[in-house]
């Protein structure tokens, strides 16, 4: 490890306690905003908004703090959504907020020192300078500058604040990242409760893996197979008609052509139901692209750049677009349907709109509950938001890799 | 007919190489991949292509690629692809450049002789041949307010053989109807799309499809 000048720290210190301040500022901003969407009861569908906001700013702390320490911050996991009841029972989130107060508070505070020391050098000594031409100057602590002995009291507050900023802001910049670190990191305890749930999500993997590959073993066995077997047989028929009576074999070859015919279809719907051809051949955006070309009601594709994604996790967002449109053109009555694909901290995020008519039925429906199923497997989480009267978001977050 | 075919798996190109031989067709080159099918095009262009969309190096969509390309280099070169599976979106590709003599199946629609080489020649004569499915995928069940709903079920039937590149009498002599018929339910189907009139033929097809797509 190689350890940077002296010069080079204090400047690394130096800034990262100046922007400090800046974040501050927009803590203490976002704080106040809070408590007026919350006092304000109106105001309370811009909490989200806020929130969102709050969000973006310890995720960009996380970088910044993560990088002077030189270390990754591990963000939360992905997928609560902003809706104030989710928000207020989020774990994530209250420790967000605690973050948000001491940034806007003490960060402020902290981050001052930082601005302070240079400027307060700076004044000072100007005015110590040029006094002469500035009738009624003071220090910044108040002495009048009306002499050159008040200017050289003037140049000593100036070169106080100066060792002040020297010798307070490196060591304060590391406390105020190592506080900030504590508080952005997700808590320890929740690794247990991780392992917890990746060990239940992988249970419920392995049984959907088992479930999946029975389906297909039964596919290609009771149909398929018996197909061919139809296609051998006939012709072993049209075999022995030859030799007899050429006229009886022309019905027997139209009957293996149907067989095989029809056997190909069933290998076309389980080849489709094991890996989509369209997915190798276009990738996600262009899979979702066909997808929402067959849909019954108009339906939009948001693009945002996503880069390929490993081939299962590509397959199970497919899937997930899939049943949820299939879902929207069987129950929701709606006029417009929007697709949106997009990345999000190393996840994949898929989210079906809908303005139909809403109140999904998330327990009885199958189709939701496939789409949970198939997710948690990844261990990815789905949201579904269908109030009454619409509009119905599905939205799930698929990890792309560890 | 002179045919350029171009299939990776060895077996289907002797058998489709062998099919049509037998029919009397003039096979002048049979490729493995795309760029050989670039080759033997720029060397001798045939009447068709024949191009299976499957194929090396990738084994993606190589062949639809390289069918798209061709027609853009050579315009108006009729181009019958063959695939395992058949997607929507590769027809609209395959029709975009609104010039014809386009074709898209089912590679098993081969066994089927005498349907596959009337979708052959009509695609080298200029026409379409869209495969059934492709069809079946556009008239998905829609919403009550479609105005596919209010066609009756014959109508439905000619409109899908429309849409697939039949000809009127092709479309009469499968349903087992008159010409007359024939004539009639396609002036309803278009009043009841709201669609202008067209004359027969390729124009007609592109008019039904994207009426479909829309």
């Amino acid at each position: 490890m190689t350890v940077p000048a002296p010069d080079r720290q204090w400047r690394d210190a130096w800034r990262f306690l100046a922007f400090t301040a800046l974040v501050g500022f927009q803590a203490m901003a976002a704080l106040l905003a809070m408590v007026v969407c919350v006092a304000m009861i109106v105001t309370l569908p811009l909490l989200p908004h806020v929130i969102r906001f709050v969000r973006g700013l310890a995720a960009r702390e996380r970088d910044r703090v993560g990088r002077y320490l030189a270390t990754a911050i591990p963000p939360p996991p992905p997928g609560t959504s902003g809706s104030v009841a989710e928000v207020a029972t989020s774990l994530h989130d209250r420790r967000d907020a605690q973050w948000l107060a001491l940034q806007g508070t003490l960060g402020l505070l902290a981050g001052s020192v930082a601005i302070g020391s240079p400027a307060g050098l700076a004044q000072n000594l100007f005015i110590a300078l040029f006094w002469p031409f500035l009738p009624g100057a003071t220090s910044t602590v108040d002495t009048p500058v009306d002499s050159w002995a008040g200017a050289g009291v003037a140049a000593l507050v100036g070169l106080a604040y100066g060792l002040l900023g020297v010798f307070l802001v490196p060591p304060l910049a590391r406390w105020w990242a190592r506080a900030s670190a504590a508080r952005l990191a997700p808590p320890r305890r929740s690794l247990t409760e991780r392992l917890a749930e990746v060990t239940a999500t992988r249970a419920a993997a392995l049984e959907a893996h088992g479930t999946e590959l029975r389906r297909i073993e039964r596919n290609l066995h009771d149909g398929t197979q018996n197909r061919l077997v139809a296609v051998v047989m006939h012709l072993g028929m049209v075999e022995r008609a030859l030799s007899r009576d050429p006229a009886a074999a022309l019905p027997m070859v139209a009957s293996a052509q149907k067989a095989a015919t029809d056997a190909l279809a069933e290998l076309r719907e389980v080849v489709r139901a094991i890996y989509p051809p369209v997915l190798v051949d276009r990738g996600l955006t262009g899979a979702v692209a066909s997808l929402a070309g067959h849909c019954a009601i108009p339906c939009a594709v948001e693009e945002h750049p996503v880069p390929r994604m490993p081939a299962a996790v590509e397959a199970a967002a497919y899937f997930v677009v899939a049943e949820a449109l299939t879902n929207a053109v069987k129950h929701s009555g709606a006029d417009r349907i929007t697709v949106s694909l997009r990345e999000e901290g190393g996840a994949l995020v898929v989210e079906v709109t809908d303005d139909g008519r809403g109140g999904a039925d998330q327990e009885h429906g199958s189709g939701l509950a496939g789409i949970r199923g198939r997710v948690a497997a990844f261990d990815g989480s789905t949201r579904i938001v269908s109030p009454p009267g619409g509009p119905t978001v599905v939205r799930v977050d698929i990890p792309a890799g560890p | 007919m002179r045919i350029v075919i171009a299939e990776d798996d060895a077996l289907l190109r002797e058998g489709l190489t062998h099919l049509l031989r037998a029919e009397g067709m003039e096979v002048t080159s049979a490729v493995d991949n795309p760029d050989d099918l670039l080759a033997a095009l720029a060397a001798d262009l045939p009447d068709i292509a024949v191009v299976d969309v499957r194929m090396p190096p990738t084994f993606r969509d190589e062949g639809l690629r390289a069918a798209v390309q061709a027609r853009k280099q050579w315009p108006g070169l009729a181009v019958l692809v063959l695939s395992a599976h058949v997607e929507e979106s590769y027809a609209t590709e395959l029709l975009a450049d609104g010039a014809g003599a386009v074709g898209y199946l089912l590679k098993e629609r081969v066994g089927k002789v005498a349907d596959f080489l009337d979708a052959l020649e009509r695609v080298a004569a200029g026409g379409t041949a869209m495969d059934p499915e492709v069809v079946g995928q556009l008239l998905v069940r829609r919403r009550s307010d479609d105005p596919l709903q209010r066609l009756t079920p014959r109508e439905r039937e000619v409109l899908g053989l429309m849409a697939e590149g039949h000809s009127n009498a092709t479309i009469g002599s499968t349903l087992v109807i008159s010409d007359g018929a024939v004539h009639k339910h396609i002036g309803n189907i278009f009043t009841k799309l709201g669609l202008p009139t067209t004359d027969a033929g390729h124009r007609r097809v592109l008019a039904v499809l994207a009426y479909l797509k829309a």
